[in-house]
């Protein structure tokens, strides 16, 4: 149920427009390719235009009550300066392919949990716990998915769980998201392992959202050949107790 | 928008009048349930006015933009509305259903309407599938795949593809 993947972002962009992609690492990479592929970033925006006339060939009357009640709301909704988002002399985030003015870019993140904290540029690491997890190094989060050699590997378990995993050798790091992960009674808690010939170490506990999703976990990648989730009791193990549910090979990333 | 974007509450009941129709249609249509559909497209409609600012005319039409918020906000609450259990029912069940018959013939057969319809007719069968489902039913380019019986990678090219034929049939400008 591993699949490696080459990564060919000129042929995203209908996925991207259609807003089909359902991988949140799969979109920010894209959105980070948009701003150096000219190409890319005009193909999306005619297709953005194309899909809109699908949209505009479904309009329906509105509820009675819809008008008045945006109006009335907007009166109370401070409006975004221009710039929101944009760290002063951040113009990189702000203009080149478009990423500030896409909505979905900031949605994405938020999607993703790497949180408004990177579009602000602000460098958070936490650690959590005595496991020694590097948590969503949010600038370390698009170091890896916008370096030049990033591979994705996904694997997926029944129940639509899903695990991807983005490799950067060069970065010595991959960043992991899951989503679909079903919720777990307070005695049981998901864990991630770094995977190596005759080593097997933590690399975090999982917390999923209410929608199933976790934020991105950084790995270190030195010697690991997989990666893999495991049920285990509320505060994780020291070693895996249960077999993967997902498990992700990295030798052919 | 530009004067929306200065807080000008007259312009934005003008942007209103023109759009609230097509995200109330839209988000609709992703997401079948009239209540809900109204909550997220006033959510939409509020967007717009708050983000004003950032429009960047540059980079695509308003009404564009305004679809985008719309299409990505319908999609987000389909996605998180549904647990894994649920989207594997919503796919099984989706097997038998052609949605872009269903649109063709529950809209006002306008003049556009026409058009598009016959636009999508130029498509392959794969291609007016995997864009329909994208757009009007917010699947993921997987879902699709798995819905289809076909491979990844044929999905996103034909969701390309689809929609690059669908652009030049319809004259959108590049
Ligand atoms: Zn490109």
């Amino acid at each position: 149920m591993t699949g490696a993947g080459g990564y060919d972002p000129h042929r995203l962009a209908g996925a991207y427009a259609l807003d089909a992609m359902d991988d949140d690492l799969e979109r920010l990479r894209f959105e980070e390719h948009l701003r150096t592929c000219d190409e890319c970033a005009q193909e999306v925006r005619g297709l953005t235009e194309t899909a809109a006339r699908l949209g505009q060939a479904v309009a329906a009357e509105p509820p009675p009550g819809m008008r008045a009640a945006v109006l009335a709301e907007i009166g109370q909704v401070r409006q975004l300066p221009p710039t929101v988002g944009v760290p002063p002399g951040g113009r990189r985030l702000s203009r080149r392919g478009g990423a500030a003015w896409w909505p979905r870019v900031t949605a994405g993140l938020a999607a993703a949990g790497v949180a408004a904290s990177v579009a602000l540029g602000a460098v958070a690491v936490r650690t959590q716990d005595e496991l020694e997890r590097v948590r969503a190094d949010d600038r370390g989060v698009v170091a890896v998915l916008a370096a030049p050699d990033a591979r994705t590997v996904s694997a997926t378990a029944g129940r639509g769980a899903t695990g991807t995993a983005v490799v950067s050798r060069s970065q010595g790091r991959l960043v992991f998201v899951s989503s679909g992960l079903a919720a777990l009674p307070p005695s049981q808690t998901y864990q991630l392992w770094r995977i190596a010939p005759g080593a097997i170490r933590s690399a975090g506990l999982l917390r999923p959202d209410d929608s199933g999703r976790v934020p991105p976990v950084i790995v270190d990648t030195a010697g690991v050949e997989q990666v893999g989730v495991t049920v285990e009791p509320a505060g994780g193990s020291a070693q895996p107790t249960t077999r993967p549910m997902l498990l992700l090979d990295l030798t052919s990333a | 928008m530009g004067r929306v974007a200065r807080g000008d509450h007259a312009a934005f009941e003008e942007v209103y009048d023109q759009v609230a129709g097509q995200v109330y249609g839209l988000v609709l249509r992703v997401l079948r349930n009239p209540a809900q559909s109204e909550e997220v497209a006033q959510d939409v409609l509020v967007e717009v006015w708050r983000s004003a600012a950032r429009y960047d005319p540059s980079k695509g039409s308003a009404r564009a933009w305004v679809m985008t918020v719309a299409h990505r906000r319908a999609v987000d609450r389909v996605r998180s509305a549904q647990a894994a259990a649920t989207r594997e029912e919503r796919v099984a069940r989706l097997d038998v259903r052609r949605p872009f018959d269903e649109v063709a013939d529950s809209v006002e057969r306008t003049l556009d309407v026409e058009r598009l319809r016959r636009c999508l007719n130029g498509l392959t069968e794969l291609q007016r599938e995997s864009v329909t489902f994208a757009y009007y039913e917010g699947y993921t380019y997987r879902e699709v795949a798995e819905l289809l019986k076909v491979p990844l990678a044929t999905v996103k090219t034909r969701m390309r593809d689809g929609l690059i034929r669908m652009r030049d049939c319809l004259g959108v400008e590049r």
